[in-house]
């Protein structure tokens, strides 16, 4: 039986798949280069027209205008310490309503699945209120209803709330601002922390050697007394042969009692857009979570009945821990997106980068650059905030065979 | 021995009426009655304030007096009978398109084989229970008889487009059709037939005709050419008609308020689609070149938040294109708009292609389909199912989104508030009053959305084995 | 892996050609079927030491061809940029109307430039967007309160009119506080409006004079005034004319009294702006807003203006009678037109800012011959 031959010519040329290939890409990449090039040249041409330059010059230029609640900051001073103070803004409260929003959500996540008719129903009645509503309007209307409309009294009238038996003051309240007790460096600052580096370090070496300890022996490694014993004896012995280079600082009100002088100053335009954010984010983060405690198999849970474990023990051994496996990469997801909603903050006042950029081009500086920077700060914050997250999700996940 | 039979005793009905629900429900153990008694003050003084805004203190008349602002925005009050043409219009697409796509549920569950379910007239009203109510709050609010006229309209024309489910099965297409060019007519009626509207459609109509004649009975390549025959001749009757009846109106530049936060979402939705397919069969793709273009405007658009692209369609998009062409701010809006959602929709879109099983695909390989065949009678529809809901997500997020708009000076239903607070009377008074009715319009239209999104993954998940 | 390199290699070549012979003049031809119908025309380069970076001749302009005064008169309407939320200047009322002080001189360049005070297309803007509207062709005029400075007229690309109203910058707070000078509010924290002069200028008076502040920045008024009112900043600072606006809402509505302070500390002269390079539109809009004031001067209203009968050369030549035309490319008539359908400058004002508290009387507003800054030329 013979078989045939196999055919040796190739298809006509515009036939053959492999031409078609190469030719198709090449033709998508040259097609998208000229529009690009069209776009781009046109803006080349009308900024040239209009006298506009192209570079990133503006950068060094004074900024000429104050940043709310930043009393440091000198208006001479060029625009990238602008940039960096929008930037600085952004992550404070990002971190904060992440932090927020984190927190909030694991509770109302929970509280949706509880037996408590009433708690179920409030968790429930919460996560379809907020997650329905825009961004934007839960900002303006927190900041309406707990500092514009809300119990607080303006700042020259402020609640202190003294801390008992010193004379100090132990927390201002007011709708503008609210002062905590911070920390001032009485000089030694420096070496203080090197100390605190090196009793994190003394205290990861502890963990490892109990956690080894406990491998190899069996004994119980009590690892986190062993580390925050190391920890905080370096700590207090540095802290007390350093002479203490770091004291309390309390709040207190200036002499005209127009600022906070002294302690940390929370400001309401920080708190309306971290409080607000983590609000509205929560409400999606209960709804991964409860979507994630759902989808671990109802047999762990039965189970752990089995076993008599307390609820809690339930939710802290065997439901959490695989739940947060299946709800990290959304997490994440809703942290990017925390982020970029604080791109809101103009409606607040709250000086984050957005707010600055409007201000800036507001005032005379190139459009096309700031708009530029603005998203190059973004993308950076996404691109921290997913490395960090995806190395958290590798580390949860299961390793399969 | 007389055997003794086990009767099994009688079933008892649950003893107890509401005191046991709520000893069981509020009160079973120590710490659940503590969350109840913490709980139970701080609902109360919530309802207590709640209803003093709502009924005793609340300046409601900002919003009666402004209806029509928030309605409509700045929309001219001599070209209103447009919008009320409109609404009876999309009331009738509505009911031709929820007769056609409840008939054709009806069918497939017949050939399935499983039991119909008929959708009653209630069923309806739980679902959609919470635009109705706002329909109501607005009739509430309104101080003239137009409102009521309208709502009348609405409802004998969406009674008149729900007769759509008597259409034979063979002609179900037209019924899409028709509720496709509804909602297009809609649009025209408001916004005039001068200009490139023809060109929408012509290709609506195009794609009905594709779609409405079949000839089965002609083979192969034939058929495919009578089809794109009928198509072309459907576009060529639409751009005559439209030569011929020169209807002007009234531009979307001239639009706010909800009216046109609801249509910059369509709009936004719509055009989004395609573009994030496009995008996600180009991420997946086995042209490199192709994958890196697509992969890199995915995460580039996904990195950045949506008010930046609106101040680049802002600040930027009108010198990228040459002098004498300026598109209007809500062009600009709506485009950055489509393509800051285009990349979510090819996310989704390409989740939902990874969960296909490989299988599926191999098997199309092995009965010897080409790629366009594969992907779009069995690839496609598959993953489309399966990602629904996300995209109703996505979709319900832009429509939260076009609230964004009021930052670029457009005065969408958010930004009616700045016009309405410039009055004289309202200028220092009754902001939480507006504040909440904006809150309160987004709310029922979003959650109704996301109560249908949920539906349908019940309903998908359902009909998978 | 060969097919893949070639791919590479075609693209880069690609890339490579297309880097060094880019053309883009040869794409910025405009299409005639869009928005404006002009023809594209060859056309000289626009303002002589401009660096364009890349080759080629400048897109074509409507200032430059036939100008934005053609292409309005073909398109039957003027794109008026406003601003929809500041009281007095421009507001919308509950039908969706806008009213205004700047809105009337729209209506007036309408009125002279096309005879209809109707055919006017208002176009909100921000205070970001409002030179790049003006630059990229969006608007014709640029009517929005809208400060007259050196910046503006040079780098961003606008050409200023007359001034229509003189306006400085002004700082309130609660009567009760009893606060009377910018001393008084060393550490204050004081609201503004984001994105104006206002806050630079805020900036830079508290700066030269060694006072410490804390701005707390607003996107719009609907947010600050709450703001202000609950006591979260003790100071405004805005344009006077809008101080004395709020002043008047916030104690009509049953608020506290208000103090204006007596310093104003800057200039703030609000008119008309357009586009940079197209004189024959610059003028016919200058001319527009200048009939309000010279109707004013002769004492013509908008009821009178259709019954004079005297022998004045000066009026007569106003009222375009005996075919006087100066050459502007307008209608000879069409000073009567603007004074009949908006009246003049002293109407206009009464209408919409005496009802916010503004007086006319005494103010640099004022006519020249009763001490105030209100001059037009000659209409000879």
């Amino acid at each position: 039986m013979t078989t045939p031959e196999p055919s040796t010519s190739r298809p006509p040329l515009w036939r053959d798949v492999r031409v078609l290939r190469v030719a198709g890409q090449v033709a998508a990449v040259v097609v998208v280069f000229l529009i690009l090039q069209w776009l781009i040249g046109n803006l080349v041409t009308n900024y040239g027209r209009l006298n506009i330059s192209f570079d990133f010059g503006f950068l060094n230029q004074p900024t000429q205008f104050q940043i709310a609640n930043h009393p440091q900051f000198n208006p001479r001073s060029p625009v990238w310490r602008m940039v960096l103070v929008g930037v600085k803004n952004t992550a404070l409260a990002g971190v904060f309503g992440i932090a927020l929003a984190g927190v909030l959500g694991l509770i109302i996540g929970i509280g949706r699945l509880s037996q408590n008719w009433l708690a179920a129903k409030l968790s429930a009645a919460y996560v379809e209120f907020f997650r329905n509503i825009p961004p934007l309007v839960v900002i303006v209307f927190f900041a309406f209803a707990v500092f514009l409309y809300g119990p607080l009294p303006n700042l020259r009238q402020a609640i202190e709330i003294p801390l008992f038996g010193t004379g100090r003051t132990a927390l201002i309240l007011s709708n503008a601002e609210w002062g905590v007790p911070g920390m001032r460096s009485t000089g030694n600052l420096l070496a203080f922390g090197v100390s605190a580096l090196v009793a994190v370090v003394a205290a990861a070496v502890v963990w490892r050697w109990r956690t080894r300890l406990n491998e190899r022996s069996g004994e119980p490694h009590h690892r986190v007394l062993w580390s925050l014993g190391v920890l905080l004896a370096i700590l207090v012995v540095s802290y007390v042969a350093l002479g203490g280079p770091l004291v309390i600082d309390w709040p207190q009100l200036s002499e005209n009692r127009r600022r906070i002088a002294s302690g940390f100053s929370i400001n309401s335009g920080f708190m309306s857009v971290a409080g607000a954010l983590g609000l509205y984010t929560a409400s999606h983060v209960a709804e991964i979570i409860r979507g994630s405690i759902l989808a671990v198999p109802w047999g762990q849970t039965e189970a752990s009945f089995a076993l008599a474990l307390t609820n809690f023990q339930r939710y802290r051994f065997v439901v959490l821990p695989q739940a947060m496996r299946i709800a990290v990469p959304p997490l994440i997801n809703q942290a990017l997106n925390l982020i970029k909603n604080t791109s809101l903050a103009a409606a607040v006042g709250y000086a984050e980068i957005t707010t600055l950029t409007q201000t800036s081009i507001g005032n005379g500086r190139p459009a096309v650059q700031s708009v530029v920077i603005l998203m190059v700060v973004y993308l950076g914050f996404s691109l921290l905030v997913s490395l960090i997250l995806n190395i958290v999700n590798r580390r949860l996940q299961l390793v399969t065979r | 021995m007389t055997a003794s039979t086990l009767e099994p005793s009688p079933v008892q009905a649950p003893v107890g009426g509401p005191l046991t629900w709520v000893r069981s429900r509020l009160f079973p153990n120590l710490r659940s009655s503590i969350l109840t008694v913490l709980l139970t003050p701080l609902l109360a003084y919530a309802l207590y304030r709640a209803v003093l805004f709502f009924f005793v203190n609340g300046r409601w008349d900002v919003v009666t007096r402004n209806l029509t602002l928030f309605m409509q925005g700045t929309y001219p009050r001599d070209q209103q009978w447009r919008i009320v043409t409109q609404i009876i219009v999309l009331a009738f697409a509505f009911g031709v398109g929820a007769a056609t796509s409840a008939a054709s549920q009806v069918d497939a569950a017949r050939e399935a084989g499983l039991p119909v379910v008929k959708q009653g007239f209630l069923s309806v009203l739980k679902r959609f229970w919470s635009v109705i109510a706002f329909v109501l709050l607005l009739l509430y609010f309104a101080n003239t008889a137009t409102p009521w006229l309208v709502m009348g309209g609405a409802i004998a024309a969406f009674a008149l487009g729900s007769l759509a489910r008597f259409i034979p099965r063979r002609f179900r297409s037209v019924g899409w059709t028709l509720s496709v060019l509804a909602l297009v007519a809609a649009f025209q009626v408001v916004a005039g037939t001068v200009g490139y509207s023809w060109m929408i459609t012509a290709v609506v109509l195009a794609a009905g005709a594709w779609s409405a004649f079949k000839f089965e009975g002609v083979e192969g390549r034939r058929a495919v050419v009578y089809r794109g025959l009928a198509a072309v001749a459907a576009a060529v009757v639409t751009y005559l008609v439209y030569m011929q009846l020169v209807f002007p109106g009234v531009g979307w530049d001239h639009w706010s308020g909800l009216h046109l936060t609801l249509w910059v979402s369509a709009f936004a939705i719509v055009l989004s689609f395609p573009l994030g397919l496009i995008l996600a069969l180009a991420r997946r793709s086995s042209f490199p070149v192709l994958r890196w273009l697509a992969t890199g405007y995915i995460e580039l658009i996904r990195g950045v938040p949506l008010i930046t692209l609106l101040f680049m369609g802002q600040y930027i998009l009108g010198f990228m294109l040459p002098q004498g062409t300026d598109p209007s701010s809500i062009t600009r809006a709506i485009t950055a708009m489509a393509l800051f959602t285009a990349a979510y929709v090819a996310e989704i879109v390409r989740g939902g292609l990874q969960s296909i099983p490989h299988g599926q695909t191999e098997a199309a390989l092995a009965l010897g389909l080409p790629t366009g065949k594969m992907m779009r009678m069995i690839i496609l529809p598959q993953a489309l199912r399966a990602v629904i809901p996300a995209l109703v997500g996505q979709f319900i997020s832009i429509f939260k989104d076009s609230s964004l708009l009021e930052i670029i000076a457009i005065d969408e239903f958010l930004g009616v508030r700045s016009l309405v607070h410039a009055q004289a009377d309202f200028r220092v008074v009754a902001h939480a009053e507006t504040l909440v009715f904006v809150a309160i319009g987004y709310w029922a239209f979003a959650y109704a959305m996301s109560r249908e999104s949920q539906r349908l993954e019940v309903r998908l998940r359902a009909g998978r084995k | 892996m060969q097919r893949k390199l070639l791919a590479l290699l075609t693209v880069l070549a690609v890339m490579a050609v297309a880097c060094t012979t880019g053309d883009p003049s040869a794409d910025t031809v405009p299409a005639t079927d869009t928005g404006t119908e002009t023809t594209p025309a060859e056309t000289t380069p626009d303002t002589g030491d401009t660096e364009t970076t890349g080759t080629t001749e400048p897109a074509v302009l409507p200032q430059d061809e036939g100008g934005i005064l053609a292409a309005v008169q073909d398109r039957g309407q003027v794109r008026c940029g406003v601003n929809d939320v500041l009281p007095g200047f421009g507001i919308v009322d509950e039908n969706g109307e806008y009213s205004g002080f700047d809105i009337d001189f729209c209506r007036a360049v309408a009125a002279g430039v096309l005879g209809d005070p109707e055919a006017v297309e208002f176009v909100p803007l921000t205070a970001e967007a409002r030179f790049t509207a003006l630059q990229g062709g969006e608007i014709d005029v640029l009517i929005r309160n809208t400060t007259w400075t050196a910046t503006r007229d040079g780098q961003e690309g606008a050409t200023f009119l007359h001034t229509t109203f003189y306006d400085g910058q002004g700082m309130m707070v609660p009567a009760s506080t009893g606060f009377t000078t910018l001393e008084d509010l060393a550490d204050a924290t004081i609201c503004v409006l984001q994105g104006t002069t206002t806050e630079l200028n805020l900036t830079a008076v508290f700066n030269a004079r060694g006072i410490p502040f804390n701005p707390m920045t607003h996107a719009d008024n609907e947010t600050l005034q709450p703001a202000y009112e609950s006591g979260q900043c003790e100071a405004w600072t805005s344009d006077v004319s809008q101080l004395t606006a709020f002043k008047a809402s916030i104690e009509e509505a049953g608020g506290e009294e208000q103090y204006i302070m007596a310093e104003v500390f800057s200039k703030e002269p609000l008119g008309p702006a357009v586009p940079d390079g197209d004189s024959a539109w610059a003028q016919a809009v200058d001319w527009s807003v200048l009939a309000t004031i010279t109707a004013w001067e002769f004492g013509l209203t908008s009821e009178n203006i259709g019954s004079y009968d005297g022998d004045d050369p000066n009026i007569l030549n106003f009222l375009g009678a005996d075919g006087f035309d100066p050459g502007l490319g307008l209608d000879p008539e069409f000073n009567v037109r603007i004074i009949e359908s908006v009246g003049n400058y002293q109407e206009i004002f009464e209408r919409h800012l005496a009802p916010i508290g503004l007086e006319l009387e005494g103010s640099p507003n004022d006519l020249w011959t009763n001490g105030g800054l209100m001059y037009s030329p000659p209409y000879r």
